[in-house]
């Protein structure tokens, strides 16, 4: 199960002159699952592989329509993700500017981390026009308030600021991992009376589980780079997760 | 208004909300694919009588007569008339619900690259409009009945909860593709154009409703001037906020 964590590391140093922040990621992404606070972030990697979709390969639509509360889950839920990668985005663009200014050698590990933010959000964004879904209605607030939150860390310093992104990076893990596991459920469930899920979402929990090995990566790159030196940690950490845990909340709502 | 009327009317408005229409206002919301083909809106018996009904809305108008007509044409007894709680307000829902759903068989816009330029969103939404418009014109002499049952109190949310609906569908078959802050905005703002306009066809007499269309082309352009100028200010801002910190950092601040 590691290889999804290390695929982008791979292509990443394929292209580009190993720079200093990937010597021993293997390492720091064992010691960042094991200090992260949550528990939940590493649970299903263990649980989902039970299902195996690729023994149907003739499985393209689906057997049943998806139920009213089904609808409902998807709806809120690839909501919160467009929300939650605007704000990625938003965060890694506000710190960029502040944070190389006083250490230029990040500027890789900045590129790459917004770039891969920018492909998730692009690919939310699809999403929601594809399936008709609206965007949350506190756009304008999250987009004002992930700005901000990127600046002022990346005003405190550089460990501040990868305190922001393991905190961040924790909560969003945790809660795509939810999606995956409930999304796996329904693909159980219906396997079980001998129906399918459809291509579709099978695909959407592909991705799903890409992009959370890509977050879980950037925790790794966070705590690499001594997020946990941040002062004061335990107050920056955990008001920036009640913070991500209340807006995911608000943005399921509205 | 005739006082039995307006005795129903009164009673109408205090009535609670039918289950129904808390079950139309929750069917807004929605995961929407195209690998699932979706359920009818209405159930056969219900869809064949009020489909029978609106034949004679042009005649009787939007009475709870033309609910009865429509019910014995379909070979229904007067009573079962009931099976439509909310009476009236049934009849028009059912004609709001299958023009919103008819507006992507009628309205096709040629695929892009087949006569060398793309058709503008501003173009499409023009197109739509119009052809929603234009399905309200065999009862429009009885629209007004409509608005004034869709205004009272009772049926005010499900009313703009399809007035809701009808604006995204426009801007969903325009191709529009914005799921930022103006998705809000756009969906809003073209409600307003549109009911305004709707509200202006029933008192146009114009030949083939050229005052409606003038109407309405005039509404869109200052929608776009106002949206324009938005997008205009919002990027100025943007701008200097952003040279503004620029010039602070050469300045050596550390921000």
């Amino acid at each position: 199960m590691a290889t999804p964590i290390l695929s982008p590391i791979r292509t990443l140093s394929r292209n580009a002159p190993r720079p200093q922040f990937l010597v021993a990621t293997v390492s720091a992404s064992r010691r960042a699952l094991h200090n992260t606070p949550s528990p939940k972030a590493t649970t299903t990697d263990i649980a989902p592989p039970a299902t195996s979709p690729s023994n149907k390969p003739t499985t393209t639509t689906p057997s049943t329509p998806l139920t009213q509360p089904q609808k409902d889950f998807l709806d809120s839920a690839l909501r919160v993700n467009q929300a939650g990668e605007l704000a990625a985005v938003l965060i890694y663009t506000a710190q960029t500017p502040p944070l190389l200014r006083s250490h230029p050698h990040l500027r890789p590990l900045m590129k790459h981390m917004h770039d891969q933010e920018a492909g998730h959000f692009t690919y939310f964004n699809s999403l929601l026009h594809k399936h008709r879904i609206r965007p949350t209605a506190m756009y304008p607030i999250w987009h004002v308030a992930a700005s901000a939150l990127g600046w002022g860390t990346a005003i405190m310093g550089r460990e501040a600021a990868m305190a922001c992104t393991e905190a961040v990076e924790t909560e969003i893990g945790s809660h795509y991992n939810e999606q995956v596991r409930v999304l796996l459920d329904w693909a159980d469930k219906m396997e079980r009376k001998g129906e399918t899920l459809g291509e579709e979402l099978m695909g959407l929990i592909g991705e799903l589980r890409r992009i959370r090995d890509e977050e879980l990566e950037h925790l790794d790159h966070a705590v690499e780079n001594d997020s946990k030196e941040a002062r004061p940690y335990e107050l920056l950490t955990n008001v920036i997760r009640g913070g991500c845990r209340t807006a995911i909340w608000i943005s399921e709502k509205v | 208004m005739p006082p039995i009327r307006l005795t129903r009317s009164l009673l109408g408005t205090f009535q609670t909300a039918s289950p129904r229409s808390t079950a139309t206002l929750k069917q807004r919301c929605c995961y929407h694919s195209s690998q699932y083909s979706q359920p009818p809106p209405f159930a056969p018996a219900e869809s064949a009588i009020l489909s029978a009904a609106i034949s004679h809305v042009p005649n009787v108008g939007f009475t709870i007569d033309a609910l009865k007509l429509g019910a014995r044409d379909a070979g229904y007894l007067d009573a079962s008339t009931n099976l439509f709680p909310r009476g009236v307000f049934d009849l028009i829902n059912y004609h709001l619900v299958t023009q919103r759903l008819a507006l992507k068989d009628t309205v096709q816009f040629p695929t892009e690259g087949e006569n060398g330029k793309k058709l503008g969103t501003g173009v499409k939404i023009r197109t739509l409009a119009l052809a929603r418009l234009r399905a309200n014109e065999p009862v429009v002499h009885k629209w007004q009945e409509a608005l004034a049952i869709m205004a009272q109190p009772t049926y005010v949310p499900p009313s703009l909860a399809e007035l809701a609906r009808l604006s995204d569908e426009m801007w969903y078959l325009a191709g529009d593709k914005s799921v930022d802050g103006s998705w809000y905005t756009k969906r809003a703002s073209l409600s307003a154009i549109y009911s305004a306009t709707e509200v202006f066809m029933t008192q146009d007499t114009s030949r083939n409703f050229v005052d409606t269309e003038q109407f309405l082309d005039a509404r869109l352009s200052d929608g776009m001037k106002l949206g324009s100028t938005f997008g205009a200010l919002s990027a100025w801002t943007d701008y200097t906020v952003h040279s503004a910190v620029n010039v602070l950092r050469s300045k050596g601040m550390r921000i």
